[in-house]
Formats: C-alpha cells, sequence, structure tokens
C-alpha cells in the first residue's frame, strides 16, 4: 500500500494501571505493536478492553505509564499537531461554528492559507454549505465529520480515532467508511482506529489488532491482504470477517463467563 | 453488549449492499428568529396583562378616595410630578448622577471581579492565598465600608463607588470561579492537541466556556449595584435618585416617592433585559430549555 515500510509508531512493554479509589485496574498489559507508515490499522475489541487508553497513550494524553512508545523513532513526549485526534464524542466546541471549529487548529497561519485550509477540509468531509452552523445544530454524523476535518487539517503525521462512526445509522456509516478510506488515501496519513464493527475494520484495515480484555492485550494481529477498493461480498472478504468475528466472539464469551 | 453490536454489525452486511443515499445538506435554519418573530406581539400581550390590571386598580382605588392621597396619590398626579421633576426640578442631574457612579462602581467591581476570578480560578495557590479574607469581607454588607469611607475620603463620590464595586465584585468573582473550574478537561485538551499556549487556552477555550456562569455574576452584580447605590445615596450626600427618595419623604411628597420607585424599578428592568440580550447574543450556541 505505502511506499515506505518506515515504523511509524513503535510500542513496546505499554502497561497502564488505573488506581479506581484504592481499586488497581490494570487497562493495558504489555502491549507490543508496530504501526507502519501510511498504515490503516484498526483496533477491534470487547468495551472495556483498553482501546480508548491506547490511543489517548498514542495521541499524548495520557503520559503516566510503563514501557515505550515512539513516533518517528522520538518518545511521545505529549499531545500535539502531528498527532491528530478524533475523540468517541466528537468534541466540537459548542460556541463556535463548523468553519472556526475546523479551523481550531490554525492560529499560527496566514488568514489567507486558513480560509483555504478550513474550506479545502469542510468540501472534503460534505460540510460545505454548513460553515456558519453551531454544533448543536448539527447531527451526530455531521459533528463526527466535522471533528474529523478539525483533525486532518494539520496535516498530522498520525491520525486516531476512536469509534468515529459509532453513532452513526448503518447507511450514513457506510458512506462515511468510503469517506473516511478516501480521505486516508488522498491525505497519505497514517490512521490508527477504534470500532466495534469488524466489517468495518476488513473493509478499511491493512491490519486488524485483536484486543483482549482484563487485563488489555493485542491478542492478533491480522494482516488484510484485499486489494482495493474492497468488495463487502468477495468470498475472501467475508471468509476474514467471519475469522475474526469468531475469534471475538471466543475472546468476549470468555471474559463474560469468568465475570459472571 | 458487545456481543449484540456484533450480531447489529453482521446484519448490517446482508441488509445495505446498495450505496448509501445520504442525506443531502440543508441549510441549517435560524430557529429562534423564525419563533420570535411569529410570537412577538402575543408575548407583549402576555407580558402587560399584569402591570396594566395594577395600575388600573390603583387608579381605581385612588380616584375613589377609597385612600388618603397622602398615603397614596392618584397615577395622574404621580405623572404631573414626573413632569414637574423633570422640568422644573432637577431629575435629569440626579438620574445622571446615579447613573455615572453605579457605572463606575460596576465598571470597577466587575473588572476586578473577573481577574480576580480568573487568576483563582486558574491557580489554586492563589484561591488560598485570597480565598479565606475574600469569604470574610463578602460576609460584611457593602453599606457596612460605608461610614469607613467617608471618614477616609470624605463624602464625596468614593464611598458610593467603592460600596457598589464591592457588591458587583463578589457574584462576578464567585461566578468566574466557579465557571473556570467546571470548564470541562475535553475543551482543554482539544486545545492541548492544538498546542495552544496558555493565554490564548484562557481567551479560546476556557473563558467562552466559563461565560455562562460568568453571565450569571455579571446579571445578578448588576442588580445588586442598582440596589446598592440607591441605599448610598440615601444614606448620605445631596444628589442621586436614592437622595431624592429621602428628600420626598422629608417633604411628604407621596407622588414623587412613588415616581421615583418607579423610576428605580423600570430602569434596572430595563438594565436586565438588555443584558438578558446581550447573553443570548454572547451564548446564541447554547440552546436551552426556553419554556
Ligand atoms: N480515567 C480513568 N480512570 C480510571 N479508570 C479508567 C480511566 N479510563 C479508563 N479506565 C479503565 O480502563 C479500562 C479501559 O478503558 P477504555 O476506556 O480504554 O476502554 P475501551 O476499550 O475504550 O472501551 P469502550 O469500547 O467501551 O470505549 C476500563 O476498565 C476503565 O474502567
Ligand atoms: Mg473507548
Amino acid at each position: 500500500m505505502s511506499t515506505t515500510e518506515a515504523i511509524e509508531v513503535e510500542i513496546s512493554g505499554l502497561s497502564k494501571e488505573f488506581d479506581n479509589d484504592g481499586q488497581t485496574v490494570v487497562a493495558l498489559d504489555g502491549i507490543e505493536l508496530s504501526i507502519k507508515r501510511g498504515e490503516f490499522l484498526t483496533l477491534v475489541g470487547a468495551s472495556g478492553c483498553g482501546k480508548t487508553t491506547l490511543l489517548r497513550i498514542i495521541a499524548g494524553l495520557e503520559l503516566d505509564y510503563e514501557g515505550e512508545i515512539d513516533l518517528e523513532g522520538i518518545p511521545i513526549r505529549g499531545p500535539g499537531v502531528d498527532k491528530g485526534v478524533v475523540f468517541q464524542d466528537h468534541r466540537l466546541l459548542p460556541w463556535l461554528t463548523v468553519e472556526e471549529n475546523v479551523g481550531f487548529g490554525l492560529f499560527r497561519h496566514a488568514e489567507q492559507e486558513r480560509r483555504q485550509l478550513i474550506q479545502h477540509y469542510v468540501d472534503l468531509v460534505g460540510l460545505r454549505g454548513f460553515e456558519k452552523a453551531y454544533p448543536n445544530q448539527l447531527s451526530g454524523g455531521m459533528a463526527q465529520r466535522a471533528a474529523i476535518a478539525r483533525a486532518l487539517v494539520n496535516k498530522p503525521k498520525i491520525l486516531v480515532l476512536d469509534e468515529p462512526l459509532g453513532a452513526l445509522d448503518a447507511m450514513t456509516r457506510i458512506h462515511m467508511q468510503n469517506e473516511i478510506e478516501k480521505i486516508w488515501r488522498r491525505e497519505k496519513v497514517t490512521m490508527v482506529m477504534v470500532t466495534h464493527d469488524v466489517e468495518e475494520a476488513v473493509y478499511l484495515s491493512d491490519t486488524v489488532a485483536l484486543m483482549s480484555s482484563r487485563p488489555g492485550r493485542v491478542k492478533k494481529i491480522i494482516p488484510i491482504n484485499l486489494a482495493r477498493p474492497r468488495n463487502r461480498e468477495d468470498p475472501a472478504f467475508q471468509a476474514l470477517r467471519k475469522e475474526i468475528l469468531t475469534e471475538f466472539q471466543l475472546q468476549t464469551k470468555a471474559q463474560f463467563s469468568y465475570e459472571i | 453488549m458487545s456481543a449484540n453490536d456484533l450480531s447489529l454489525a453482521e446484519a448490517k452486511t446482508s441488509v445495505f449492499i446498495t450505496s448509501p443515499n445520504v442525506r443531502s445538506p440543508a441549510r441549517p435554519k435560524n430557529r429562534r428568529a423564525a419563533r420570535s418573530h411569529s410570537r412577538r406581539v402575543p408575548d407583549l400581550v402576555l407580558e402587560s396583562i399584569v402591570p396594566v390590571t395594577i395600575l388600573v386598580i390603583w387608579d381605581l382605588v385612588t380616584r375613589l378616595q377609597w385612600v388618603d392621597p397622602v398615603f397614596m396619590p392618584t397615577p395622574l398626579s404621580v405623572a404631573r410630578a414626573f413632569y414637574d421633576l423633570l422640568f422644573k426640578d432637577r431629575l435629569l442631574l440626579d438620574l445622571k448622577v446615579s447613573g455615572i457612579t453605579v457605572l463606575e462602581g460596576f465598571t470597577i467591581g466587575a473588572g476586578l471581579g473577573l481577574a480576580t476570578g480568573i487568576a483563582a480560578g486558574l491557580s489554586s495557590t492563589v484561591d488560598k492565598l485570597i480565598g479565606s479574607i475574600l469569604n470574610s469581607i463578602r460576609q460584611v454588607p457593602p453599606l457596612a465600608f460605608l461610614p469607613l469611607i467617608i471618614l477616609w475620603a470624605g463624602a464625596g463620590d468614593t464611598g458610593k463607588i467603592v460600596v457598589v464595586s464591592k457588591a458587583v465584585f463578589f457574584p462576578v468573582f464567585m461566578n468566574t470561579l466557579q465557571g473556570i473550574r467546571s470548564v470541562a478537561r475535553e475543551y482543554v485538551e482539544v486545545g492541548r492537541i492544538f498546542e495552544y499556549p496558555r493565554l490564548r487556552m484562557l481567551r479560546k477555550v476556557i473563558l467562552p466556556a466559563a461565560l455562562p456562569s460568568i453571565f450569571v455574576g455579571i446579571r445578578y452584580g448588576a442588580g445588586m449595584a442598582w440596589f446598592m447605590i440607591i441605599a448610598a445615596e440615601m444614606l448620605g450626600g445631596r444628589h442621586g435618585l436614592g437622595y431624592l427618595l429621602t428628600r420626598a419623604q422629608e417633604l411628604l411628597l407621596t407622588d414623587q416617592l412613588l415616581l421615583v420607585i418607579v423610576i428605580i424599578g423600570l430602569i434596572g428592568f430595563s438594565v436586565d433585559v438588555g443584558l438578558r440580550r446581550l447573553e443570548r447574543r454572547l451564548l446564541r450556541w447554547k440552546r436551552g430549555f426556553e419554556g
């Protein structure tokens, strides 16, 4: 897919614990993961297995952990414009219009360039005509698209997306999957995305990382070597989907019987 | 839970094969503008019913002389008092004096309250340094400072300005502090992702998020300021609406007394309506419960 095979993000021995009122929760335990430059990687796993935590660590928002995580060979020391984030909730600032939200990260640019970039990304996510709308006037899907535009506008090296399509209806969701793939191809950005939807993972990813919970570990790495654009009806596609689903269900079942 | 999600995800596959037909974007319409336009006239009628009724009853009661005019003059004589006070007396001057003094006091109090509130909101060290002393001062009614300040600075406007500023300072300070403390960390995180410097974070994230709360303080403070200037003028000095009240009481001019009360009420009301408009403009992104 990408021309270079360079490593973008290298995670080794990553563990993260939370202290919940004296009780220790091991959110991540010994994560090993390499993400190549330009790769599309999805994280799939049961609720509470640490996907958001892992994304937050990649984004530099969580600094209190054990192990190592490098972006292009340099340890991640904090959040920054090279690491775009699309949160599980869209997190648009409610007092800013769509265009102001999209341009939120562009304050170091000249006005003219700022305008152009905003328009480019507003168009890219199909929000033309809604530039002056406030987030509370948008549908969930539109808000999530605006959030994607805001994250892309600084041309980050890596974009992490936390269930960006989770709130969408099935139709819009498939449309947005195509949009995200287009954006990924056009912007050549490394993407790490969390999803609960196995089909979505197979449709979009170069690699699916399947996580197990309590403690959160990367249980299996599944490369998806299907030609793009992918055909959801393709038997090879369906086979991969089934394989991951089975794997996933086995481990969620194990988790829940363990808990009950 | 996730087992359910998965079976849902599976169901989607078989159902949605055709190319998705996504809602075409329509222009967001300005809901509030559309609504208030169609409702403006009925609103005005609705809001006038009670005041007009009171006026009619007042007129009836006094015209029929059910009460002694010394205690309760007719609306007409109050209107005449307005004419006299405005054109033959000093109403304009007193209005101006009260207005300017209250504006000065309000500006100082609100400015200091905002600045101190921001400082204490951003730094818990500052909060600890000044928190208890401010809380002690807060317990003292603003007017209690008046004699001391008159002793220091004479019976000029200084005392009134201090009283008003003190009354405005605390609501603005406390609501600013509270507003900043309750800014969602999630929003600050968005600023951090885009490497916002401190000042920009304050201007673009923290203050806008705290603005609804700050505005509560400002509106409440404006009301307090108006109370306090009238009260302070009643206690000392030779001008202002408060002084007119004292003078009318001494001269037993009941119509003037009533008139000044009505004027004070109307001015306070207009200021609050104006502030509410401003608030709605500034916070138009906030869609709350509108009744
Ligand atoms: N700030 C926090 N404080 C304490 N515990 C936390 C915190 N954030 C996450 N956890 C715990 O860490 C674990 C992993 O949480 P995380 O949010 O990463 O899960 P997730 O995989 O994203 O789940 P979901 O799919 O439901 O979003 C959970 O057990 C959660 O209780
Ligand atoms: Mg999550």
